[in-house]
């Protein structure tokens, strides 16, 4: 149920932005409107119109609820894993360079990361959200238009970079200390080389649970800021939009409220459990490590 | 209350009024009382000279009288121009480049000063230096363009004289619209001391029946009977209403449905902001009649298309569009809160005759767009993101998919939509929804502003179509410098058949208000005027 | 000891600096937020615009249009582009209803968190654990506006056992205040009840092996004793440093869902207006205010780690 969102274009009907407004639809045999005349859109039909509006209509466009909540699972998704694989590869630089030269290096990228850390994430998130909105981005040859997924994603995975290479960057720290470092460096390895070739596999364990429990993060990040219309834009569908539009029906409709939200909270809740599991997998002694300066933790945290 | 229904027949006034009043003097009528309003927002500015929104101005149409007024009441009668805290309705000479009024004897302001006929001109001058979204509506004034400018010297076309209480207005050209211009908030009387800024925290004295008595900006205002109205400024303006209520709480809750709640259970007497869609069906259901009535506004909603640029240069697209859009979707999507009309001018404007040119025809316009054939088929949909218009503009989206075009949606936040729209710069201005609600009930409100070649500017722009065509425009000039009568009336009606035959808009129609209010509010008395909305003097409880 | 001190608030204060040049460079380079239109409003004219461009100095170059603001910022007379109000007032009086979710959830939060976490680890693997241990999991993958929304249709509409929010000050009706601020608190507190408790339950598994710990024991102090006089006090360490964070957090941004959702008319709700709007100085004054918590917490708990454990103090002075 949780990878449907998959194979949402085999199994769809329509496509998940198509409205059905004005259209009428047999359940059970019995002609229904999509959306009557006040605006009430229909329910969940469940089988009665083989499969056609499943959940009903999203409402007063007569969107399917069903196709939407595929698409939107992919969008979810895809935001979700994309953020955490950018905020996985800027970490590890990050944390690598800043943990191996030390020295002005390290104070640089330190000072740079306390700077995105005072940011409150949330108003960080929303503030470049919405900047981005409106005009797109443009940095020299790069370009996206303000209505693509790529900017939540590159915001996302920008604005939680600290929570991870914070971590990163002490088991750095900790690890060049250790004999096989010094004795790659007495072999002639070069900094790339050592931190690429011995540094970087030590990490591994400890950078795939980061990387799941990030997923877990940034799809509830995507779905705040996409509340606050900061995230995907629509038509296109997200969770976080999905409940965004969902809680303007509420009175009327609360189902299409419930219904992303139930999708996302069980999405992270799986995600959480395997990170958890993969930890006591891979460090049975691991633990919430807090580093003294600044204070840092690991990032199963949320900004909203 | 008697009095004021004598007044009202003295007056004249349209007989819808005095049957709307005819209850009034009915028994069991309560008066005093704390009434509890609710806002979605702030009004953008306490200060009459400044606000342009019509929570300011539904929030100050009591407070603050011009020399000129509305006729509180509902529908086309308050439309009609009364006088206010002038003697009567100007004298236009001059080839209507003149209008002469006289200020009322005696009137006082909430803090006792005396209400001087010089204070209309510090006032307008106040209103130029605050600059005022106001101000383009009074640069005809002679010399008011070098006040705005240089804000020295007092603006030359202005002449009064506090012994006689006569005000002198001298234009520049003639401008049919100027009386309706002189009802406006932004020429509302206040102090001559009162400074050149923003005073919403702070309101100036009031010359209505209530003054704002405490303004917390963002959160919430209130006010309290003008202690000068009762023994001074009403036996003066006896054709302006006294108010039920003592006292008006006025809070801000943002989220509409709460506001709603909060009605229902008798925490709010009176929500000023329309219900949401979301809601509509179920206060119709539960109070139609008794708590709710829906109140139509002055108003028209539309996509326009940017005739300056492919696709939509060319007429057979705009037509194509016309024909594409379903009215019947559209109202279904405002949950029956937009009554569908297909034309510029909205029922209840002068001038509006019903015309449908373009009924809804998917084939028709498949086939228009075929002959056409744009070679641009890649199109940027704007709308804003206030519920319900950002499914408008969804649905117009996918109905342009549906003609065979490459359509993006792009929505922004409802507070700086019409400034970037209006911004000739941002790129990718092809077609977009937007909404127009009457300054005033004069019909070329809805053509110089939207549709006037002039009016396209690089910002601010209000011709969002971009239509510039000649002919038309010397028209809107033509009947814009005479005064409204039955002729003008019948040539703007051909004037708005004209546009749509040129089709720069797919209009889909005007919005249903509604005035929506407790169980102990009697419904029957509150008065919805069209400019001004719910008029805070008609609310009684029961 | 004061020299690190010293040290520390110069960071603080460079990077508050950095933070309000990045906002500032973010809002400036939006095409559209175009401030002189907007106040003009819709009927505006080109002298229109202009005049408001020289009052407000939007025709002055961008250092000097920065250095007004933050001027205007520290001496309290910043006034919002869209609302003309000013901006720091506005801040100050939505603080009582910030601090008061904040404050209110912030003990909730502390109660139920240590409460599960001390539950979970002495009961280490048994059911109590394991059911704890989902519940906190739950609490950690709710979207807290959904949560919000969600109770709020439920609890106050359905049934209608709570207001749908509005803030009541705390000297008006105490009662009232507490009765308004009970769903907000609560939402607010969920997730972090649901994280301390994750990070107190493995800290005192983790502490429970510990040499001191056998020590106690060997001692011949009672497991009860051993577990809140060692166990429980040492894992708290680390809680309380959290706790300084995602206070600092809460405050400086964290709330801004909630109060929306629950129109406190915090400084929150402020900051979430002041964005729609693409409003500048308050956006501006809010991010400031949010950060300043942020790093004042972060800074308080450095020099409080410093001043406990004095190896910190060599490795900052080495960097």
């Amino acid at each position: 149920m949780l990878a449907a969102p998959l194979w949402a274009s085999h199994v769809a009907h329509t496509g998940p932005d198509t409205t059905h407004t004005t259209e009428k639809i047999t359940v059970d045999g019995e002609r229904r409107e999509v959306v009557s005349p006040d605006g009430a859109s229909i329910g969940p039909v469940w089988f009665g119109a083989d499969g056609r509006f499943f959940l009903g209509a999203d409402g007063r466009l007569g969107r399917d609820e069903m196709v939407r909540l595929m698409y939107g699972g992919r969008t979810s998704l895809l935001i979700g894993v994309a953020a955490a694989l950018i905020t996985t590869f800027l970490a590890v630089v990050l944390g690598l360079l800043a943990g191996y030269h030390r020295g002005w290096t390290d104070s640089v990228i330190s000072r740079a990361m306390d700077i995105v850390w005072a940011f409150p994430v949330l108003l960080l998130g929303i503030a470049l959200g919405t900047a981005l909105a409106v005009g797109g981005l443009q940095i020299g040859p790069l370009s996206i238009s303000s209505g693509s997924i790529w900017i939540p994603i590159l915001i996302i995975g920008f604005v939680y970079t600290p929570y991870m290479a914070r971590p990163l960057r002490g088991e750095v720290l900790a690890l060049r200390e250790k004999e096989f470092v010094e004795a790659a460096v007495a072999q002639g390895a070069g900094p790339l080389r050592v931190m690429f070739g011995e540094l970087l596999p030590n990490l591994w364990s400890r950078i795939i649970v980061l990387f799941t429990l990030s997923i877990a993060n940034n799809m509830l990040l995507e779905s705040a800021l996409s509340f606050l219309g900061a995230g995907v834009q629509p038509p296109a569908s997200s969770w976080g939009a999905m409940i965004s539009t969902g809680t303007e029906l509420i009175y009327s409709a609360p189902l299409l409220t419930i219904i992303p939200g139930t999708m996302i909270v069980l999405t992270v809740l799986s995600l959480n459990v395997f990170g958890d599991g993969l930890r006591d997998a891979i460090d049975p002694r691991s633990r919430v490590r807090l580093e003294a300066h600044a204070g840092t933790f690991e990032p199963e945290r949320e900004g909203a | 209350m008697k009095k004021l229904g004598t007044a009202l027949a003295m007056a004249g006034v349209a007989a819808a009024m005095a049957l709307g009043l005819a209850s009034c003097g009915g028994s069991g009528d309560k008066e005093g009382g704390t009434l509890k309003v609710s806002f979605a927002s702030f009004p953008d500015y306490l200060d009459p000279q400044l606000s342009y929104t019509a929570e300011g101005w539904s929030a100050m149409y009591n407070t603050y009288i011009p020399l000129l007024t509305y006729a509180h009441a509902d529908g086309a009668a308050g439309s009609e121009v009364i006088p206010g805290l002038a003697e009567g309705l100007p004298e236009i000479s001059n080839g209507g480049k003149t209008y002469s009024l006289t200020l009322r004897d005696g009137l006082k302001y909430s803090d006792g000063t005396p209400v001087k006929a010089s204070d209309f001109k510090s006032t307008v001058e106040r209103m130029f230096e605050v600059e005022s979204g106001g101000s383009p509506f009074y640069t005809d004034i002679v010399g008011a363009e070098e006040f705005l400018e240089t804000e020295e010297g007092g603006i030359a076309g202005i002449e009064t004289d506090d012994a006689t209480g006569e005000i002198t207005i001298d234009l520049v050209t003639p401008r049919g619209t100027f009386t309706n211009e002189l009802a406006m908030p932004f020429v509302a009387l206040v102090p001559g001391d009162t400074p050149a800024k923003d005073q919403s925290a702070d309101p100036a004295p009031a010359t209505g029946p209530y003054e704002i008595v405490e303004s917390n900006p963002g959160r919430g205002w209130s006010y309290a009977r003008n202690p000068q109205w009762a023994d001074n400024n009403s036996e003066l303006t006896l054709d302006l209403p006294s108010g039920h209520v003592d006292k008006i709480e006025a809070a801000v809750i943002r989220n509409q449905s709460t506001q709603v709640n909060d009605v229902e259970q008798g925490k709010t007497n009176w929500m000023f902001d329309p219900l949401p869609a979301d809601r509509v069906a179920e206060v119709k259901r539960r109070y139609e009649g008794t708590q709710y009535r829906p109140e139509s506004s002055i108003s028209t909603y539309f996509f326009w298309m940017n005739t300056a640029q492919p696709p939509f240069d060319d007429l057979k697209v705009r037509q194509a569009v016309n024909y594409a859009l379903d009215p019947a979707a559209l109202e279904r999507i405002y949950a029956g809160e937009v009554k569908a009309s297909q034309q510029i001018l909205p029922p209840g404007m002068p001038g509006y005759e019903k015309f449908e040119l373009y009924p809804h025809d998917m084939a028709k316009a498949k086939a228009l767009v075929e002959q056409a054939n744009p070679s641009d088929r890649e199109i940027t949909v704007w709308t804003d993101n206030l519920n319900p218009n950002d499914d408008a503009g969804a649905y117009y989206q996918d109905v342009l998919k549906q003609l065979g075009f490459d359509a993006k949606l792009k929505v922004l936040s409802g507070d700086n939509y019409f400034t970037v729209i209006g911004n000739q710069s941002t790129p990718d201005l092809d077609t977009g929804w937007a909404n127009w609600f009457e300054d005033y009930p004069h019909p070329n409100d809805f053509f110089e502003p939207l549709l006037a070649g002039s009016s396209i500017a690089p910002t601010n722009n209000g011709n969002f179509a971009q239509i510039d065509v000649p002919s038309l425009n010397e028209k809107i000039d033509e009947l814009a410098a005479q005064q409204l009568g039955p002729e003008q009336e019948r040539q703007y009606a051909a004037l708005d058949r004209e546009y749509m035959e040129q089709a720069p808009w797919a209009p889909y129609g005007s919005r249903t208000l509604s005035a929506f209010v407790s169980s102990d509010i009697d419904l029957d008395e509150v008065i919805w005027n069209p400019t001004f909305s719910g008029d805070l003097t008609s609310f009684q409880f029961k | 000891m004061g020299r690190f001190a010293v040290r520390r608030l110069l960071g603080m204060l460079l990077v508050l600096f950095a933070i309000s040049i990045i906002v500032f460079l973010i809002f400036n380079v939006i095409p559209s937020s175009d401030p002189a239109s907007r106040i003009a409003g819709k009927n505006a004219t080109p002298q229109l615009v202009a005049s408001i461009e020289r009052t407000w100095g939007f025709d002055d170059p961008l250092p000097a249009q920065y250095w007004t603001m933050m001027k205007l910022i520290f001496t309290g007379e910043l006034i919002s582009y869209s609302s003309q109000l000013n901006v720091d007032e506005q801040i100050w009086k939505g603080i009582p209803a910030t601090f008061s979710l904040c404050i209110g959830a912030a003990a909730i939060w502390m109660f139920f968190g240590i409460l599960f976490g001390y539950l979970s680890a002495v009961k280490a693997g048994r059911l109590t654990d394991r059911a704890l241990t989902i519940l906190t999991l739950v609490g950690i993958s709710v979207p807290v506006f959904w949560l919000a929304s969600v109770l709020l249709y439920y609890l106050t509409f359905k049934v209608q056992l709570f207001p749908s929010g509005g803030y009541v000050p705390l000297t008006e009706n105490p009662l009232d205040w507490a009765y308004h601020l009970i769903l907000p608190w609560t939402t607010l507190a969920v997730l972090f009840i649901g994280f301390y408790s994750r990070v107190l339950r493995s800290n005192m598994l983790d502490a429970m092996n510990e040499d001191y710990v056998r020590t106690a024991r060997a001692k011949g102090l009672s497991e009860r004793q051993v577990r809140m006089r060692h166990v429980l006090r040492n894992s708290l360490i680390p809680i309380v440093t959290l706790f300084g964070l995602d206070f600092g957090a809460v405050v400086g941004g964290g709330a801004i869902l909630i109060e929306s959702i629950f129109n406190l008319n915090g400084v929150g709700q402020y900051a979430a207006d002041a964005i729609s709007n693409l409003d500048l100085p308050p956006i501006m004054a809010v991010t400031l205010f949010g950060a300043f918590f942020v790093v004042l917490f972060s800074t308080l708990v450095d020099i409080a780690y410093a001043y406990l454990d004095p190896r910190i103090r060599l490795e900052a002075a080495s960097r």
